[in-house]
């Protein structure tokens, strides 16, 4: 069993951190991690400021793709940098749009059966949580 | 045709041309995993899918009879590529790259097993170097023969080394697993075809196919695989389905009782095997028979006159000649097999006749190197043999039943091939099975042609005459009682008459002219109650006939007789012991015999079991349903005579494949085609330690070190035991006609029959061997005609000596009481002891659990009000402390908003940022400050 | 990974494109609107893996959340009324607290960035860049018409996704299994699990007392049970 993650550990580290510590960087790299931290930003802000959930979860969707764009970032950069695992990010993203695709389905399945009970779609009136 | 470089680069070129290549070199061996894949194929589809589609009896067999066809198809044509471009050379599918699949993969072994032997084999080889050394030293020029003495050195036994092992799923082609292919699937394709008229109307039809199908699957495994644990998959795959076959009448006692007779009996066998390849595998590593067997050719020989008598090599045959004796129906664990004619005939035919009982045959052959290492052992293997033959030849004689017959027959029979192993003839041994398989095969389908006939009726008492109401049965029939009688030139001649020979002339075992006397006079009672059987049921008067005439057929006398045979059933060791010995046991065994005494006649009773109308009461007319009263025969259907044809002229001339040298001027003719020729390669040769009696071509690379080899055994034989070099280096070339002349082990010549007929004649060898076939004949002759005038001339004789000898006439009519006393010994003990572990279990150990349940009730109340009191008081404490102290400060953070959670969630990431890189972000802002008031100022 | 000429420009274009539409996701007040948006910054988003060389996450993007998860939301959209959108006069950023988080969220997340890329842009090395600069475009086979370059990126995630997440990529289909079956069950109503006879007869023969069912239905159910039983 062991050797099966055994891989996916191999994935992670390696000359990653090596290239890190040499300093080794870009400008035109850093244009895109910008461009990721500004959109998270923006998720962040729906996320936190929409009433409307589907708003919300659209919101989501942002953050994850910030995300993704952070991660083939990287990638590209370790891969001009030869690192060998450069396409490590590339995979971790394919798993990151599979965890949004069954979150979609499952969140939204959740807003409909919400709003056949609730009949309503804003986070401020569905406060059973309350004590 | 001129083909250009760039049509050759053409893939759709290569594709066809390698295919013809395939054709043309028919390389069909290739595809041999089909050969058991088919029938598996077949039972599967009918087996799960028979049911549930209601398949029709026709679609059931053409699934089955198809898959074994194609399988048969595939087999011979695979047979004959392998034999053109492979033979002597082992075919191993994994080896060749065709097909890869590690089974077991990767365990460590300790070889532990068989040091002392490999110490031995260390030793020896420190001699032969030593040998060499000193030779060198004398000035002998190298190839010379030197005489060297030297003392063996000692070698300690080393702790065992590590072997990795990775059992493979492969199959192997070679001389012994290609016979056996082509004998199951083969005869097992006559059987099917027979089975699909003789199980015509069954309502179980379609598991009846999906258990044959998957035997034969099993079966194949068991010789096709090209190691020990496949072939104990195939062996243990075989007895379950012998199991279910045999109990496939599950709504009857007798059926049931059979099958876990049988089953359990072979698992007393099993369990030898199971041990001996576990031994296999701590000695050599490996299950593999190519890397077991080339390893076990170059341990020392265990004989039964030098110091070393019984070694690792006897254990492992020990074990796996028990394992024989289970599943090839020999001396102690023989009694499952007659038991076991419970099960539909065709299944009596493929499984307790043609195939599943020659296992223990294949195996001895597979392991031949293996077992010709210990000569106690093949001592034991003759002697086993030998007796088996003549006990149930004996028993053969009295039985009234025509399937038991046969089954103490084919008992009789594999006693013969046991025998013809054991004095070292394997070749014979096997070239035995497959006539055996000819015409054994042949006479059970033919029985149960008669027994169709009969309406189920399997007493021969109520048969006679047959031969006027079904001539192609009976036609057939005289050919397999021929072939099993040993009359030249059916095919059970040229084996039985082989294996007496080898008995009488060989070297391997001591003593093997009072083999041979056993062995002949077993052939003598064959031929007697062979020639019984065709009399009481082919000639004579149709005693069938008799029911309305003589007026016996009351419905009492039916009663009586069956429950009579229900008794007969009971003497089954597994319900010996229930106490049902009331007055009517007398209609059973001890009736028979007081009616026969009276002279009354017998079996004037028609009462058939007939199963089929038991079944199927729709049957057409021609079926036609007497539930009393006499029955007239028929002529079976030809999807049963047409096999029985088949199996006739393969048991006509199906000897000729082996035909004795001595008609043949002193050679085995025929080349490869001859049956001692194609199975040599796989036949270890103890005079010059390799396979095979010649070298083969394909082989020669190897004869170097085949050389060496012998130049060592020659040294070390000097030094251990100090014979003279020349005897040995005679003994290396092998040349003789097969055990003469030969002594494979060493040790002075006894008395060896041959030898001394050879010298009453004149010293010729072939006169001896012409003597011998005379004789064969001769007691052929002898029992066919005391049979004649047993059961034709003088009809009343058979009543007359079995009151004058009545206490051996009970003796082979009850079997010698042998499940009697299996019953009393073995069967009874294990009850009583089952009754002692109840008691012990229900006193002893269940007072113990109540006791300690009693103490745990009494303990948990205690701990119960510990609980109540001081951890429930703690707990509650705790609670009411913090409902009062923290409830409002944690009712405030529930809002309920989500929007909340997700504020507080995000805070917690910005107090984690903060904290991780905070001081960054601080310097990174005041610099971002200081440059905008830079900039503003 | 140096942009250059027209890539450059591309890369602003994109970027921009991303953030105002990302902008107008969050901001937007109708759903369908915001959806619409959110399908243009993933769009643009695309484009700047196109740039990064990962075509295949860029096909993925476009088929798997535009093509896809896009949809599903428009689909809900619709489900659950339009109508009931913030409208008009409410005002859209309304709750403080929440506004302030999210800047200071969005302030800390570029000052650090600033933080990152100006340490880091005084240790650039040049020989990393000309490395950079050998490296570019030299990796790829090119195309027939030797016109184009043929990228490999495909071949490289697919093998890398094979060989070495070949268990995390089954636990995904399996969790993509359980994600449709819970939405299924999430999302259908009593009514159609009546249809399926899929509901406890008690079930039914409340939701008739509460005169949720017509006389019909409720027969069919009846029906359907006593055929299951």
């Amino acid at each position: 069993m062991n050797s099966l993650f055994v891989p996916a550990l191999v994935l992670l580290q390696d000359s990653m951190l090596d290239n890190m510590k040499q300093g080794v960087a870009h400008p035109d790299l850093s244009k895109f991690l910008i461009i990721g931290a500004l959109l998270f930003a923006i998720g962040v802000a729906g996320v936190l400021t929409r009433r409307n959930i589907i708003i919300i979860f659209m919101s989501i969707e942002l953050i994850l793709n910030a995300a993704n764009l952070n991660f083939i970032a990287f990638s590209r950069y370790l891969q001009e940098t030869g690192s060998v695992n450069a396409v490590a990010g590339q995979v971790f993203t394919v798993f990151i749009i599979v965890v949004a695709a069954a979150e979609a389905a499952i969140g939204l399945g959740l807003v409909i059966a919400l709003y056949r009970n609730r009949e309503t779609i804003f986070v401020d009136k569905i406060d059973l949580l309350k004590w | 045709m001129v083909i250009s470089d760039e049509e050759k680069q053409d893939p759709l070129f290569l594709l066809i041309t390698y295919h013809s290549s395939l054709i043309t070199q028919k390389l069909m061996y290739r595809y041999i995993w089909l050969v058991p894949l088919l029938p598996l194929l077949g039972a599967a589809v009918n087996g799960l899918l028979g049911r549930r589609f209601r398949f029709s009896e026709r679609v059931v067999a053409s699934v089955a009879v198809g898959s074994v066809a194609l399988a048969f198809i595939i087999s011979l044509t695979a047979v004959i590529s392998y034999g053109l471009n492979v033979w002597p050379k082992p075919y191993v599918t994994s080896q060749d790259g065709a097909f890869v699949y590690t089974w077991i993969p990767g365990g460590a072994v300790e070889l532990t097993e068989g040091l002392s032997e490999r110490a031995d084999i260390e030793a020896g080889r420190l001699m032969d170097e030593e040998a060499v050394r000193k030779a060198r030293e004398q000035g002998a020029k190298p190839g010379e023969p030197t005489a060297v003495f030297l003392v063996k050195p000692h070698v300690a036994e080393k702790r065992g080394t590590g072997s990795m092992l990775d059992v493979e799923w492969s199959y192997q082609l070679d001389a012994l697993s290609s016979i056996f292919m082509l004998v199951i699937t083969g005869v097992g394709l006559c059987i099917f075809v027979f089975a699909t008229g003789y199980m015509h109307g069954d309502r179980g039809f379609y598991r009846f196919f999906a258990y044959l199908g998957l035997f034969m699957f099993s079966m194949l495994i068991l010789v096709m695989g090209s190691n020990f644990m496949m072939m104990f998959v195939g062996w243990e795959g075989v007895g379950l389905c012998s199991y279910l076959l045999i109990g496939y009448y599950f709504d009857r006692k007798e059926a049931g009782d059979a099958s876990r007779k049988a089953f359990i009996t072979n698992r007393i066998g099993d369990f030898g095997f199971a041990l001996a390849v576990f031994t296999v595998i701590a000695t050599f590593g490996t299950t593999q028979y190519t890397q077991v067997f080339e390893q076990a050719r170059t341990f020392p020989v265990e004989t039964l006159s030098g110091l070393n008598t019984w070694g690792i090599m006897s254990w492992i045959a020990l074990g796996l000649f028990i394992g024989a004796c289970g599943k090839s129906a020999q001396l102690p664990l023989y009694v499952w097999l007659p038991d076991a004619m419970a099960g539909p005939t065709p299944v009596s035919a493929l499984i307790h006749a043609a195939t599943m009982v020659t296992a223990g045959l294949y195996m001895l052959t597979r392991c031949n190197v293996i077992f010709q290492h210990s000569q106690a052992m093949m001592t034991v293997v003759a002697v086993v043999g030998a007796l088996t033959a003549l006990f149930a030849a004996t028993i053969g004689i009295t039985q009234n039943d025509i399937k038991k017959v046969l089954a103490y027959s084919t008992v009789s029979q594999l006693g013969f091939m046991f025998l013809a192993c054991g004095v070292g003839a394997f070749t014979i041994g096997i070239f035995h099975v497959m006539t055996h398989a000819f015409f054994k095969a042949l006479m059970f389908l033919g029985a149960g042609s008669v027994i169709h006939a009969m309406h189920h009726e399997q007493d021969m008492r109520r048969m006679g005459g047959l031969r006027k109401y079904m001539p192609k049965t009976y036609w057939t029939f005289f050919a397999g009682w021929l072939a099993i009688c040993g009359i030249i030139p059916f095919a059970g001649f040229w084996s039985k008459d082989e294996i007496l020979w080898n008995a009488a002339s060989t070297s391997y075992v001591p003593s093997g002219w009072l083999l041979w006397l056993i062995a002949t006079i077993a052939a003598t009672c064959t031929a007697f109650y062979m020639t019984r059987l065709m009399a009481l049921t082919f000639w004579g008067k149709e005693r069938f006939l008799e029911v309305r005439a003589g007026g016996q057929a009351d419905e009492a006398h039916a009663q009586a007789y069956d429950e009579g045979r229900a008794i007969h059933a009971a003497i089954d060791p597994s319900v010996a012991d229930r106490p049902h010995h009331g007055p009517e046991e007398r209609v059973g065994a001890a009736h028979a015999l007081e009616s026969a005494a009276r002279g009354e006649p017998e079996g004037a009773d028609a009462h058939g079991h007939d199963v089929h109308d038991h079944h199927d009461p729709n049957e057409p007319a021609g079926q036609g349903h007497h539930p009393h009263g006499s029955v007239i025969p028929h002529e079976s259907p030809p999807s049963m005579w047409v096999p029985l044809a088949v199996l006739a002229v393969l048991a006509t001339i199906g000897g000729f494949v082996g035909i004795s040298p001595a008609f043949a001027g002193g050679a085995h003719v025929g080349g490869r085609l001859n049956i001692v020729n194609w199975l040599d390669p796989v036949i270890w040769n103890p005079a010059t330690g390799q396979f095979g009696k010649e070298p083969h071509a394909e082989t020669s690379a190897l004869q170097a070190h085949d050389k060496q080899t012998a130049g060592r055994e020659a040294v070390r034989q000097e030094g251990s035991s100090a014979a003279p070099l020349a005897t040995r280096s005679d003994e290396g070339h092998g040349g003789e006609a097969e055990g003469e002349a030969a002594l494979p082990y060493g040790g002075e010549s006894r008395f060896n029959l041959a030898h001394a007929v050879q010298g009453m004649l004149g010293g010729s060898h072939a006169a001896a061997e012409w003597f011998f076939i005379i004789v064969s004949l001769v007691v052929a002759g002898a029992g066919i005609l005391l049979g004649f005038l047993f059961y034709v001339w003088r009809p009343q004789l058979p009543d007359l000596w079995a009151q004058r000898l009545a206490p051996l006439y009970r003796a082979s009519f009850n079997k010698y009481w042998v499940d009697e006393l299996y019953g009393a010994l073995f069967t009874r003990r294990t009850m009583d002891a089952a009754r002692g572990v109840y008691v012990a279990d229900s006193k002893g150990i269940d007072g113990a659990v109540n006791g300690v349940a009693w103490l745990t009730r009494r303990l948990s109340s205690l701990t119960g009000a510990t609980d109540r009191i001081v951890v429930d008081g703690a707990v509650n404490g705790v609670a009411g402390f913090i409902k009062l102290l923290m409830s409002p400060l944690l009712r405030a953070a529930q809002t309920g908003v989500t929007a909340n959670y997700a504020l507080v969630m995000i805070l917690g990431l910005v107090a984690a940022v903060g904290m991780f890189f905070g001081p960054e972000i601080w310097a990174s802002l005041k610099s971002a400050i200081g440059n905008i008031f830079a900039m503003l100022l | 990974m140096v942009l250059s000429g027209w890539e450059s420009f591309f890369f602003w274009v994109f970027a921009l494109a991303a953030l105002v539409a990302g902008l107008l996701t969050v901001m937007a007040r109708n759903a369908v609107h915001s959806a619409l948006f959110l399908i243009s910054t993933l769009v643009s988003v695309a484009a700047l893996f196109v740039l990064l060389g990962a075509e295949f996450i860029a096909g993925v993007q476009i088929l798997v959340y535009v093509g896809g998860v896009m949809v599903l939301f428009l689909f809900v959209i619709m489900l659950v009324n339009v109508s009931a959108e913030e409208r008009g006069s409410e005002e859209l950023f309304n709750r403080p607290a929440q506004v302030t988080a999210a800047v200071c969220f969005a302030a800390l997340l570029v000052f650090g960035l600033f933080y990152a890329i100006n340490r880091s842009a005084g240790q650039f090395d040049a020989k990393v860049e000309e490395h950079v600069q050998a490296q570019r475009g030299t990796g790829l086979r090119t195309s027939a018409t030797g016109v184009t370059k043929i990228s490999e990126d495909t071949q490289r995630v697919g093998s890398s996704l094979y060989r070495y997440g070949a268990l995390p990529f089954e636990i995904a289909s399996l969790l993509l299994l359980v994600a449709i079956v819970g939405s299924v069950l999430l999302a259908r109503t009593s009514r159609q699990e009546l249809a399926a006879d899929d509901v406890d007869p008690r079930v039914v023969s409340e939701l008739s007392a509460a005169g949720e069912l017509t006389p019909l239905e409720i027969e069919e159910a009846a029906r359907a049970h006593a055929a299951e039983v």
